[in-house]
């Protein structure tokens, strides 16, 4: 671990010739060089000098029976001690570790069809390559070029839409689908846009396609070498497919220069190109000449939409209890608000989820504790975490909700049985938002609103919110959805539903609680009833001469159990959904700071540097420039004067009447201290007024090199050499 | 877009206070143009070199307050080094030199790992350089770690000089991922400064940044920063974790290169300005400019010098091998002022270095 900060302000770390700030006009140079060699640099913990000897291992992966022996009396009792630190990354890694695996499967069951369906294409596009071009033996061996009819030279191309205008999102997605045809023995090279640019040519394209297909050429951009590479071995027996995942950023000459120089080694090289299509399907019309476009084979494919993925993220990772990680309900509403108007790519998403994980993990001091909560048969290792660290869990004993915990002989089991009860309340939860979710795809709701609503605390009511002395572990409450709301709408929607979707409904229920007895017994039930009433039902539309009566019986039945079934969904959303913040322990693995989330994620260096600016005592908490932020003050930051009086301009400054009323505040207050002391050392600085002429204009340079390094100004023109350019207008 | 809970109407009203603060000054700047047509030539300026002996002796306000603030963000250094290890940068912002900062955050927390550090706020960086030293630390690094497999690397490998960006770039990636936490740290000072800004540069260090031994802790000034990176850069290369840490302190290293504005001619070079541009460039660069220089010191009152002629002089020492190498030495002379082209009397574009002739003679001495 490295060394803990000390209390001293920084200071400039000494140079290593001796001379301070030499380094300041090298472009570079090497700050220090790494002190241990990084072989196993943080397996053990170093702390204060005072108790240095306790150089150990913490290990909280074993068996519980191993433990008791290795740990050490002295074990820090704070968990906010560095030395839990390596704990909490280890429990970082493994956590964001499967969180991640579990994304990747996801990704890739969502695009697995398409995938086969390429692959299939790619093949049957070679067979057909093979049938019309000569034996391939003859082929590599004859000389450049080969005479060919034009058909031979067209070239196979896959135009994949992404129907997403990012194309960052779709980057994980072309590197899989060449993973996927490696797998079925394609010789395949992931081109991006940056290998086509008008600046290196079509030489960039060809080294990059052979860096990555024969590793071992030398640098030179020769397309032969790839021919001889093709020949040799049976290499020839599978195509070469070139995926190319952002075509349209390419540039368009460089990419037709490709493709010609392709077409005419088709016979030798039997080149399939698989290009990204972002917007529509004409834009390779606009991007390639005709020419080129001429050598193109083309056929359509297309991805699944960035929805689509996000419903099957939510489910994979935050409603199935795989990740022993979970967010709040306010972090949830921040990451769809950033999903939909950031910039709605789920790479962002992704990327925001992960550093919620390190956020919660670096701040919450119990987080280490988190690993293996969801899972089942964990209680074991829990009462073992207690035994090992009976100091840092009894911390959970500060926990806002851990205070109902009471009634355990043993602190150990109020910690277990809490867990247990948050593993299964987590459970139900999913369970109940699968439910609904599947009830509101009749409604085309997104799992993600669904997914914000069931988190929220405040629509869940506890009954006896005061009772704390009941034993109970978990004191019951009541999930009021909101009106109108997701949830509300999906309870509704199951009144409406035709029979036959109802029973497809029930069948998916009974999927989803399979794992929560409680509700799984009531579906099942339901279903029972449903099967009986739907098979009266076809007897019925089985005879002709139906009585009149009984037809009216049959349809009330049916919409009694419409009415059943969502009753009961309505009973168990207001009596098994909990919010996750409504459980005990739930600070262990949910992460809630949203604002913390939202500024690291979200930098927004246009308005908060000029807030910097007009507002620099709420950083500096000084005493001297007063508490009015509208008030100019000389004892202010100069270039905070500079820019608080550059408001008063329109979008042209005067330099002159700038510099004015610069010196006018500098010496404002001057002259009043020197009225107030009359030293007779003010005496002597009268005597010098050039000299202090030139410090306040060197002042004022300076505080417009800072402006300008802000880039919150423009300098003089050469047709106007007197004025400066305002960039900011407002915040 | 500033996404916040229920902050449409902020949103929208920000966004009308901004076109309508917009419209306002346009109004009033047409307005007190035209009124104030004072000039910068009223004021009685002192000399530049006044200036810069005062501003270089100008006391600091708030000191006190200003080690106070960057005290307080020592208590975040354990975060920002665990955010390191997970695998993100740090992005710092907000108003004040971010340098010292920085550098004390690796000299203190970061002291396990290789630490290199790039000033961007320099006019000129040759980045294949600092890219080399970055494969130097982390090849020392892993030495000592892991013998055998870099020993067994290093014979199949040509010296890192003389390979290609790419080459170099694969070579980072290629380094085993085993050990996560195994890392060189990349300080940029100024990642939007003047000699970083370019879409490739940009590209390059975000290339750097993806590499799995590399973390990048950097600081941006600029308001409009965010704008030189793409989706794909922001959110798969430098994965930029983002802190407001404003420390108020002089900009004192980043604003040398920028000129005075009361000091009169901002085109004048100083030599200082071209040394430190000239030594970031290639040897072969400096020699095509000392050849220049001395023609131009030998031959004082000619216009220039033809670029025929520099070719010739050029290749007879072996410093240039075609027209285009030549050309692109003088591209980037061109690109940082080193040198202009004027018509010579005789119609042909000669190149004259924008230069007095002892402030050249003292950059030839200086250089050497």
């Amino acid at each position: 671990m490295a060394s803990c900060p000390s209390s001293d302000p920084p200071s400039p770390p000494p140079a290593s010739d001796g001379i301070p700030g030499n380094h300041n006009l090298q472009p570079f140079f090497v700050l220090h060089k790494a002190s241990h060699p990084s072989s196993a640099p943080r397996k053990t913990y170093e702390r204060s000098p005072a108790s240095k000897k306790t150089k150990r291992r913490i290990d909280l992966s074993g068996s519980p029976t191993k433990f008791s022996k290795n740990v050490d009396d002295s074990l820090p009792t704070d968990p906010s001690d560095p030395v839990f630190d390596q704990l909490r990354f280890d429990a970082f890694n493994r956590t964001w570790s499967n969180i991640d695996t579990t994304i990747k499967d996801v990704l890739r069951k969502i695009n697995l069809n398409l995938f086969d369906d390429v692959r299939c294409w790619v093949q049957q596009s070679f067979s057909t390559i093979r049938a019309t071009s000569p034996v391939p033996s003859i082929a590599i061996t004859c000389p450049y070029p080969l005479s060919t009819d034009a058909l031979c030279k067209q070239i196979p191309t896959a135009f994949i839409c992404t129907k997403n205008a990012e194309f960052v999102d779709d980057l994980l997605t072309f590197q899989e689908l060449g993973e996927h045809l490696k797998c079925s023995g394609c010789h395949v090279a992931n081109l991006s846009s940056l290998d086509f640019s008008a600046k290196h040519g079509i030489g960039a394209c060809i080294s990059s396609l052979l860096r990555t297909l024969v590793p071992d050429a030398a640098d030179v951009a020769d397309i032969s070498v790839l021919a001889s590479w093709y020949s040799e071995f049976s290499r020839h027996d599978n195509p070469v497919v070139v995926i190319i995942d952002d075509m349209e950023r390419s540039n368009g000459d460089a990419l037709a220069e490709f493709i010609l120089m392709m077409s005419e080694w088709a016979i030798k090289i039997p080149v399939i190109f698989i290009m990204g299509v972002a917007t529509t399907v004409d834009a390779p019309k606009r991007l390639i000449p005709s020419g080129a476009l001429r050598c193109l084979l083309p056929c359509k494919f297309t991805l699944g939409t960035p929805c689509e993925r996000m419903n099957a993220l939510i489910e994979a990772v935050l409603v199935k209890p795989c990740s022993r990680f979970t967010i709040s309900h306010k972090v949830a509403i921040f990451l769809r608000s950033y999903f939909l108007k950031h910039d709605g790519t789920v790479t962002s998403f992704i990327r925001a989820l992960k550093l919620a994980c390190i956020k919660h993990f670096s701040m919450e001091h119990l987080s280490f504790l988190g690993y293996g909560v969801l899972q089942d048969d964990c209680e074991a290792a829990w009462l073992h975490k207690h035994e090992v660290l009976p100091d840092v869990c009894r911390y959970t004993s500060i926990l806002p909700l851990h205070k109902r915990e009471k009634g355990f002989k043993r602190a150990g089991d109020a910690f277990v049985n809490g867990l247990n009860e948050l593993r299964r309340l987590h459970k139900n939860w999913g369970s109940i938002v699968m439910c609904l979710f599947e009830t509101g795809k009749f409604n085309k709701m997104q799992l993600f609103d669904i997914f914000c609503e069931a988190l929220d605390p405040s629509s869940y009511t506890l009954n006896c919110p005061d009772d704390t002395s009941s034993t109970d572990i978990f004191p019951g409450g009541v999930f009021s959805p909101a009106k109108g709301g997701s949830i509300s709408q999906a309870i509704y929607k199951v009144r409406e539903l035709p029979m036959a979707l109802l029973i497809n409904l029930l069948d998916m229920w009974s999927i989803y609680t399979e794992g929560t007895p409680e509700i799984h017994e009531k579906v099942r039930e339901l279903q029972l009833i449903m099967r009986s009433v739907d098979g009266g039902k076809i007897l019925k539309e089985k005879c002709a001469d139906v009585d009149k009566s009984e037809f009216l019986h049959a349809r009330k039945s049916i919409l009694s159990i419409n009415e059943k079934a969502s009753t009961l969904l309505e009973t168990i959303v207001r009596n098994l959904l909990v919010p996750f913040e409504c459980i005990p322990f739930h600070e262990i693995i949910c992460f809630k700071h949203v604002h913390i989330l939202q500024t690291a994620l979200i930098g927004d260096p246009r308005r908060t540097i000029q807030v910097d600016l007009l507002k620099s005592r709420a950083h500096l908490q000084c005493s001297c420039c007063g508490s009015h932020g509208s008030v100019i003050s000389s004892s202010m930051h100069d270039t905070s004067i500079m820019y608080k009086l550059a408001q008063e301009y329109g979008d042209l400054i005067n330099l002159h009447d700038w510099y004015q009323s610069f010196k006018a505040t500098i010496l404002g207050s001057r002259s009043k201290t020197k009225r107030k002391g009359q030293s007779p050392a003010s005496k002597k600085m009268k005597t010098a007024p050039i000299e202090g002429d030139a410090m306040i204009q060197a002042r004022f340079c300076r505080a417009v090199i800072e402006l300008q390094i802000t880039g919150l100004l423009r300098m003089p023109s050469k047709r106007r050499p007197d004025f400066v350019q305002r960039v900011a207008f407002g915040l | 877009m500033d996404p916040k809970d229920g902050g449409g109407e902020e949103e929208e009203e920000e966004e009308f206070g901004f076109s309508r603060n917009y419209f306002l000054a346009r109004e009033i700047g047409g307005g007190s143009g035209k009124k104030s047509g004072r000039k910068l030539s009223d004021i009685d300026l002192a000399d530049e070199q006044v200036l810069r002996a005062e501003a270089s002796r100008i006391k600091e306000k708030h000191e006190k307050e200003i080690a106070l603030l960057l005290k307080s963000y020592k208590d975040l250094y354990p975060k920002w080094l665990f955010e390191l290890r997970c695998g993100f940068g740090l992005l710092m912002y907000g108003f004040g030199s971010k340098k010292v900062l920085l550098e004390d955050f690796a000299s203190s927390s970061l002291t396990d790992y290789g630490a290199l550090v790039i000033n961007g706020y320099l006019p000129s960086i040759n980045l294949k350089l600092v890219i080399i030293a970055i494969c130097e630390m982390l090849q020392d690094q892993l030495k000592t770690s892991r013998k055998g497999s870099v020993r067994k690397k290093a014979k199949t490998q040509q010296p890192l000089s003389s390979q290609s960006m790419e080459d170099l770039l694969m070579f980072l990636n290629e380094q085993p991922s085993d050990d996560n936490d195994s890392f060189v740290c990349l300080i940029i000072h100024n990642i939007d400064g003047p000699a970083l800004r370019d879409f490739e540069t940009q590209q390059y260090l975000a290339r750097l940044a993806s590499c799995s031994p590399v973390r990048v802790i950097a600081s941006i000034d600029h308001v409009n920063a965010p704008l030189l990176w793409d989706k794909k850069m922001v959110h798969t290369q430098f994965n930029w974790c983002w802190y407001h840490v404003p420390t108020f302190a002089p900009y004192k290293a980043e604003g040398v290169f920028f000129p005075l504005i009361l000091a009169g001619s901002s085109a004048a070079q100083s030599t200082k300005t071209a040394l430190v541009v000239l030594q970031s460039l290639t040897p072969n660069a400096q020699s095509v400019f000392k050849v220049l220089a001395e023609h131009q010191l030998a031959n004082v009152k000619e216009e220039g010098m033809p670029i025929n002629t520099l070719y010739t002089k050029c290749r007879e020492k072996f410093l240039v091998s075609s027209q285009v190498t030549l050309n692109s030495h003088l591209t980037e002379f061109k690109d940082h002022e080193l040198v202009k082209v004027r018509k010579h009397s005789d119609g042909q574009d000669c190149l004259y270095i924008p230069l007095t002739t002892e402030s050249l003679e003292r950059l030839l001495q200086e250089l050497v």
